[in-house]
């Protein structure tokens, strides 16, 4: 038998600020389509200047990747250094707190300072480097700032062009954030760009139901679910913007959403337009009332689905080369 | 009122035949009653294969260089002046779809940071950033650089998975498809560093032959008038030059000498000496001769070729260096890369001692160099092409807070490093291979590169 014959399944990448849990089950389900060799998560991004929640966003990678490997890495954690770090929800930092029965802590943040992370726009150049032709896509769930430095950089944007097929944005609000960097995106992103507004995720939250069942009954001490049941007051139903902006990226030829071709703008007021037109280059999602129970279980099984590890065909490394040698005092 | 007439830079000894021997900086070259002219800087790459057992090479602190690691213990006498970065990577070394053959790739993008192409005969990769510095200032000097290796190889056929030899055998690249091979031979390096450039006919070479004439010879008329206008200081350091070039001239007849009576059969030019360290101590003395004077700012030199499988026997291993370091975790095999890696670095520290000892102004030579010692793989069991094993050693014109160990952001490209010296050469570029910017703030004491 021989492997690495053919293209492998298309390359996600994920770029969010993590203002909400949204993102980490949008990760979640990523990894969830991975199992199902219908992606591979090239990298997920941080556009929040936040130590804590690159650190987060970090464990659940590798939590997902499994140790590094020979020949099988965990890309670096990326986050921004600049902007507002804002504030760190509970759901970020309270599992760090959760013990083994042993004593020893059940997640491991190996995220302390910004030089433990590495920068976001370079990470997207890099990875995008080892993407096929047109076999990969981005979803935004935030603002745009790490695609729009990284579409400066010498040959990103003819990059994107070549490497991937489109770029699905997930809300407006976080989008707007940083409006030169949405300004920039719109105008020169050089693939087809898909927007999912909040109003998709607000009509189809996201069931408590599934952290209690379906993720510990697929793998214990999900870091998702541990997440999200901290992130406030359970049962509470989360949106569900950047999981279908997700779904959409990967599952485009599913029927799951209505999608409207037009033109988005940034206006002058900061504000984002839509103004349908067949010929408009950008296309608006929204809620199909009746694939509202197909899209929720999409969500659910794909999320929560049984964690499966890359393949790899040579033994682990013994040592995980990634290491926080101490400060000298 | 000023009389004395300042002695020129780029003087030279001349002789009869084609003897021409650049000088070292002299305090005669510093026009009178105008402050010193300033030292130019320099800068050379010692590219060692087949990565670093990186257990013993990284520092388990940050900060101030005080215990060296194991395998950099022989460069402990000048931890002041080195700068240990951490956290530098080579994306393009990277499969990033090519597949299998990552010593092809680390070696020949390590100065270029552009993504080789894979094939054996349509050769491309991008001008080194030595070559764009050279191109910049390399008319300042006699040679606008010099390229030197130590391992014979053959620059054509597949050394790496369907990567051709030029990109393992080769560090510096003219062009896109014109790579640098390294000189060798400390012999052909000797001529061309003290020769007029003009080849010597069949008689000026036997008659040099017969009479065992060192080239010190043939300017000896020069050297006594330069002598007699020189005052106490210059004079010191002019015999000191001139008998460093005449041990290097005694060690190459040593070595051709040796070579004659061991295998004269031998798949080697004819004065490569059998011995690896009397190699490197004479190729190695003549760049430090090189550089004091000032006949090239820029040196490339590639200890042995990316992926080199040499046995070092006179450390009492048989294997050959790239088998060894697919290790696979055993501890006998990842002992011996230790061994080996220690073995590099201490030839390479007897080069930074020759440096740091040969005075230049006010300060020594090493001062006003960047020499660069590293390889283009980290850990060699995984193939890694992040946090690249790299040093940074002397202070490129007392620019550079050395005596540190520094990391910088996971990911950070080695381009930027290179930029950071492209600036110190005087040969600034806004952009270089993956570069996202420059590496800043390694001026700057006990400042993180984040």
């Amino acid at each position: 038998m021989q492997f690495g014959r053919g293209k492998p399944a298309a390359g996600a990448f994920f770029d969010s600020d993590f203002q909400s849990v949204d993102s980490l089950l949008a990760v979640a389900l990523l990894h969830g389509l991975q199992g199902k060799s219908e992606c591979r998560v090239a990298i997920v991004t941080v556009s929040r200047n936040n130590l804590k929640v690159a650190g987060y966003v970090d464990m659940v990678e590798r939590f997902y990747r499994g140790p590094a490997a020979v020949f099988a890495q965990v890309p670096p954690p990326g986050m921004i250094t600049t902007g507002d770090g804002g504030v760190v929800s509970p759901g970020l930092t309270e599992p760090f707190a959760k013990k083994k029965a042993d004593g020893s802590p059940l997640y491991a943040n190996r995220v302390a300072r910004v030089l433990d992370t590495g920068d976001p726009s370079t990470l997207i150049r890099n990875y995008l480097q080892a993407q096929y032709e047109k076999s990969s896509y981005f979803v935004l769930a935030g603002r745009a700032t790490n695609l729009a430095v990284a579409l400066d950089f010498k040959g990103v944007k003819d990059l994107v062009k070549e490497r991937s097929s489109h770029l699905v944005i997930a809300g407006v609000e976080s989008f707007l954030a940083d409006p030169w960097a949405a300004r920039k995106v719109l105008a020169e992103w050089p693939t087809p760009v898909t927007f999912v507004p909040d109003e998709v995720g607000k009509a189809i939250p996201f069931p408590a139901s599934a952290i209690e069942k379906e993720f510990p009954a697929n793998t214990p001490d999900h870091p998702v679910a541990a997440a999200y049941a901290a992130w406030q007051q359970m049962p509470y139903g989360a949106s569900t913007t950047a999981l279908a902006a997700a779904l959409y990226a990967t599952r485009q030829k599913e029927p799951y959403f209505k999608a409207e071709t037009g033109t988005v703008t940034v206006g002058a007021d900061g504000r984002l337009g839509f103004v349908a037109s067949a010929s408009g280059k950008h296309t608006q999602l929204s809620v199909d009332p009746a694939l509202k129970d197909k899209v929720l279980a999409a969500y659910v099984e794909l999320a929560s689905a049984k964690v499966v590890l890359p393949q790899r065909f040579r033994p682990p490394a013994a040592v995980d080369p990634v290491k926080v040698p101490p400060k000298q005092p | 009122m000023i009389t004395k007439k300042a002695l020129p830079r780029r003087a030279f000894l001349r002789g009869v035949g084609t003897a021409a021997i650049g000088l070292p900086f002299l305090e005669a070259m510093a026009p009178a009653m105008t402050p010193a002219a300033k030292a130019p800087v320099r800068m050379a790459f010692f590219y060692v294969p087949n990565g670093m057992m990186m257990d013993s090479w990284n520092p388990t602190y940050e900060g101030k260089l005080t215990e060296m690691p194991r395998t950099l213990k022989p460069l402990d006498p000048f931890k002041e002046d080195i700068l240990h970065i951490g956290n530098l990577t080579h994306n393009t070394g990277r499969a990033l779809l090519d597949g299998a053959g990552d010593h092809g790739r680390c070696s020949g993008s390590y100065l270029t940071g552009i993504q080789v192409k894979k094939s054996l005969t349509e050769i491309k990769n991008g001008v080194s950033f030595d070559q764009v510095v050279a191109n910049k200032i390399g008319k300042e000097t006699r040679f606008p650089s010099l390229e030197l290796g130590m391992e014979d190889a053959r620059q054509a056929g597949d050394c790496d998975s369907g990567y051709a030899c030029a990109y393992t055998n080769n560090l510096a690249w003219r062009s896109e498809s014109q790579p640098l091979p390294p000189v060798l031979d400390p012999r052909a390096l000797f001529e061309r560093m003290f020769g007029s450039g003009q080849p010597m006919t069949p008689e000026e070479k036997a008659r040099q032959a017969k009479y065992r004439r060192s080239i010190l010879d043939f300017v000896s008329d020069d050297t006594r008038k330069l002598q007699s206008t020189l005052g106490p200081t210059d004079k010191r350091k002019l015999e000191e030059y001139l008998s460093s070039i005449r041990e290097v001239e005694r060690q190459i007849e040593r070595a051709e000498k040796d070579n004659a009576q061991i295998d004269p059969k031998m798949d080697k030019p004819y004065g490569v000496p059998a011995d690896f360290a009397e190699h490197f101590k004479l190729m190695s003395n003549m760049m430090a001769i090189a550089f004091q004077a000032d006949q090239t700012r820029i040196i490339t030199f590639l200890m042995t070729r990316e992926g080199s499988s040499r046995p070092y026997r006179e450390l009492g291993i048989p294997d050959g260096h790239h088998p060894l370091t697919h290790h696979r975790n055993q501890a006998d095999l990842m002992e011996k890369v230790r061994l080996i890696n220690t073995y590099h670095v201490q030839q390479f520290a007897s080069f930074v001692e020759k440096m740091k000892t040969t005075q230049e102004g006010d300060g020594s030579l090493l001062d006003n160099c960047m020499l660069i010692y590293g390889a283009g793989l980290s850990d060699p069991n995984a193939h890694l092409h992040e946090d690249l094993p790299t040093i940074l050693v002397g202070k490129g014109g007392n620019y550079f807070k050395t005596g540190r160990r520094v990391m910088a952001r996971r990911e950070t490209p080695m381009c930027n490093l290179f930029l950071t010296m492209m600036d110190r050469m005087g040969a600034p570029v806004d952009d270089f291979g993956d570069a996202n910017g420059r590496l800043a703030g390694m001026d700057l004491p006990g400042l993180d590169l984040a």
